[in-house]
């Protein structure tokens, strides 16, 4: 969900029940007042009536009626009177002249007439108006609550929107920010303090990662050159020794120990080397390489080499899949993509390549599937292969290499193991 | 055969020389870049093994000087850079062949062997121990005059043993040095066996004299005397 609309949406809500609050308070004080009003007449009334009684008794026989209003009198005896009260009520009275119920409040009291006894005056008024006119301002006030609330939304949202312009600029800004690479310009202006400090922030954060990125870069870089010489003399002194006379059987076979191990250093030591070129971009030169081709030619060796395994390779060309990049490359790329299916793949399995005129498949035997996640990570092994049979950076240099030229490439299992590289156009 | 090895660092100045004299080269040593270049004013060499990151300047200057002062020697260039850069802009230079830190020094061996022979216009250029011999141009190879049948490998394998002859060659340098780096260390290297199983098969049956001969555990060697 967007911030916009979190923000708005809460805003609404909040508005919604405060605005509702509101509107029943309202109406609620509304009433009571009117309500009020219509006692305070009848009490009026009564006084009247009870002081025009006392001057003109006969009053006392005439119910008196008029269309909506009437009062009705009735004599108490004191017993009744001793514990009268009186009382509010509204209620429904019948109006012959319109045959219908009209709503009335009605007032019943207690009064001494001039002869000394006890009446019970009861006085009905009609609450039609006022109940018109509390329908009334239930419907504006639910037209104001709707329109108040659709106002706040659609101004809320403008207002937002704005204050969010800074930041979803800066949004777009970062997300084109890609490691490595020289950082775009920032162009956000805005008033907004905490919105300016978040721009600075980002900016100088992104200028140390970069520092950082290509200080490490580097580093690699010089680390592997010097490490270089010291393994050359260490592996040129143990060919050296092995020449010398008197080496028996055992010591040679110590001399080749120790000389595998010290290939294997210089082995990965020249992957890094060569992964870490490729992140600094040191293959320029770009020419048009037949892909189709470079899979013969390093299938061939490839069968050679792992001639004990009894691996069946096939090689379709659906297509000649040419490729614009660096030669060197190239090569490196495909004979990593068939050396690890060589390597991972069981003993009379299969190898299947496939390439079309822009894309290039390595399928192999394979029991379950791989990470694909961590796959192209440096140094991952999976559980079975720990260690031993590769160096953990063959895949990580593809996708470096398919980095460098836009190239997609996937991983996925099925009944084998596939990595697909689909070749920008 | 006269060779100046250029290379700043004492150790591996010191373990080249050590083995280029047990080839029987004569050696010369320079360890910075003035000294390279006194030493190519002065005297002639059959071949400069040049290291590129010198004190004092850069072994492709060196190489460019040897160039204007019209200069026979052959040149390999071994640097511990392995950058493409380095290594097209050396050729360009006029460099013989580019061999990258660190290397089985065989595989020096060889190298020199071969830029030396390049070099050497017109004359026989074939390599001969006993009644075998190799014509690395057309690559062929022959015993007793009679021409001996190899596949493309089975070649490179011979023209490797015939270049370090009596050498005891370790198995992965035999690898890489015919299939390239496409030989992962960790792999099984069987498949050698059988291909060198080949070759002496072939070499016996044509009656050569000189044998490969398998060292267990640690590679093979090409024994020249018939025992």
């Amino acid at each position: 969900m967007k911030l916009l609309h979190y923000t708005n949406m809460k805003l609404s809500a909040l508005l919604f029940f405060l605005i509702g609050v509101w509107g029943v308070s309202f109406f609620l004080a509304i009433h009571y007042e009117i309500t009020d009003e219509t006692d305070d007449m009848l009490r009026n009334y009564r006084d009247v009536f009870v002081k025009k009684a006392l001057q003109q008794p006969e009053l006392l026989n005439v119910p008196y009626e008029t269309t909506f209003d009437r009062y009705t009198i009735r004599p108490l005896t004191d017993e009744e009177a001793e514990e009268y009260e009186s009382s509010w009520e509204n209620t429904l009275l019948y109006f012959p002249e319109g045959d219908e119920h009209i709503p009335v409040r009605v007032y019943k009291s207690l009064f001494r007439a001039s002869d000394d006894r006890f009446y019970e005056l009861e006085i009905s008024m009609s609450t039609l108006e006022r109940d018109d006119m509390i329908e009334t301002l239930c419907v504006y006030l639910f037209v104001l609550y709707v329109s108040l609330l659709l106002c706040s939304i659609i101004g809320n949202g403008w207002i937002l929107k704005q204050s969010f312009r800074p930041l979803q600029k800066l949004l777009v800004w970062l997300d084109s920010i890609v490691p490595g690479k020289p950082i775009p310009e920032q162009h956000i202006k805005t008033q907004i303090v905490e919105f300016r400090q978040l721009n600075e922030a980002t900016l100088s954060m992104s200028r140390r990662n970069l520092q950082a990125y290509e200080q490490q870069k580097q580093f690699i870089e010089n680390a592997s050159h010097e490490l270089q010489t010291p393994l050359a003399v260490a592996q040129n002194k143990l060919e050296l020794m092995a020449q010398q006379p008197g080496m028996t059987e055992k010591l040679l076979s110590d001399v080749a120990e120790i000389y595998t191990t010290l290939n294997r250093a210089v082995k990965l030591n020249k992957s890094l080397l060569l992964l870490s070129r490729i992140d600094n971009c040191q293959f320029q030169d770009v020419e048009r390489v037949n892909i189709s081709g470079l899979v013969v030619d390093l299938s061939d060796d490839f069968m050679e080499i792992y001639t004990d395994k009894h691996i069946v390779f096939s090689f379709e060309e659906k297509s000649v899949l040419w490729a614009s990049m660096n030669e060197n490359l190239s090569q490196v790329l495909v004979s990593n993509l068939l050396k690890n299916a060589f390597v991972h793949t069981p003993a009379h399995g299969t190898i299947t390549v496939m390439t079309t005129s822009d894309t290039l498949s390595v399928m192999n035997t394979g029991e379950e599937p791989l990470d694909g996640e961590r796959i192209f990570d440096r140094f991952y092994h999976s559980g079975k292969h720990a260690g031993a049979a590769s160096s953990g950076l063959g895949l990580a240099i593809v996708k470096s290499i398919c980095a460098l030229y836009h190239i997609d490439v996937h991983y996925r299992f099925t009944t084998q193991h596939e990595f697909e590289l689909k070749f920008a156009k | 055969m006269k060779i100046l090895l250029v290379e700043d660092d004492k150790d591996l100045q010191a373990t080249l020389r050590n083995f280029l004299q047990q080839e029987k080269y004569v050696v010369e040593c320079a360890s910075d870049y003035n000294e390279a270049l006194d030493k190519i004013g002065a005297y002639d060499y059959d071949c400069v093994l040049l290291d590129i990151m010198l004190p004092g300047g850069s072994g492709l200057d060196v190489l460019a000087e040897l160039k204007k002062m019209h200069k026979k020697e052959s040149v390999l260039v071994i640097s511990a850079k392995d950058s493409i850069d380095d290594k097209v802009a050396g050729l360009d230079l006029g460099a013989d062949d580019y061999l990258a830190k660190p290397f089985h020094l065989a595989e020096l061996n060889a190298r020199i062997r071969s830029v030396v022979r390049r070099k050497q216009a017109g004359g026989d250029t074939s390599i001969v121990v006993e009644n075998l011999r190799l014509d690395p141009d057309k690559r062929v190879a022959y015993v007793d005059g009679k021409e001996l049948v190899l596949n493309r490998k089975e070649f490179d394998l011979l023209y490797y043993f015939v270049v370090n002859p009596e050498r005891l060659i370790y198995k992965t340098a035999l690898a890489e040095s015919v299939w390239g780096d496409n030989i992962d260390q960790a792999d099984s290297l069987d498949f050698i066996y059988s291909q060198v199983k080949n070759l002496r098969k072939k070499l016996k049956q044509a009656g050569a004299v000189p044998q490969v001969k398998a060292v267990y555990g640690f590679g093979y060697k090409l024994v020249v005397q018939g025992e």
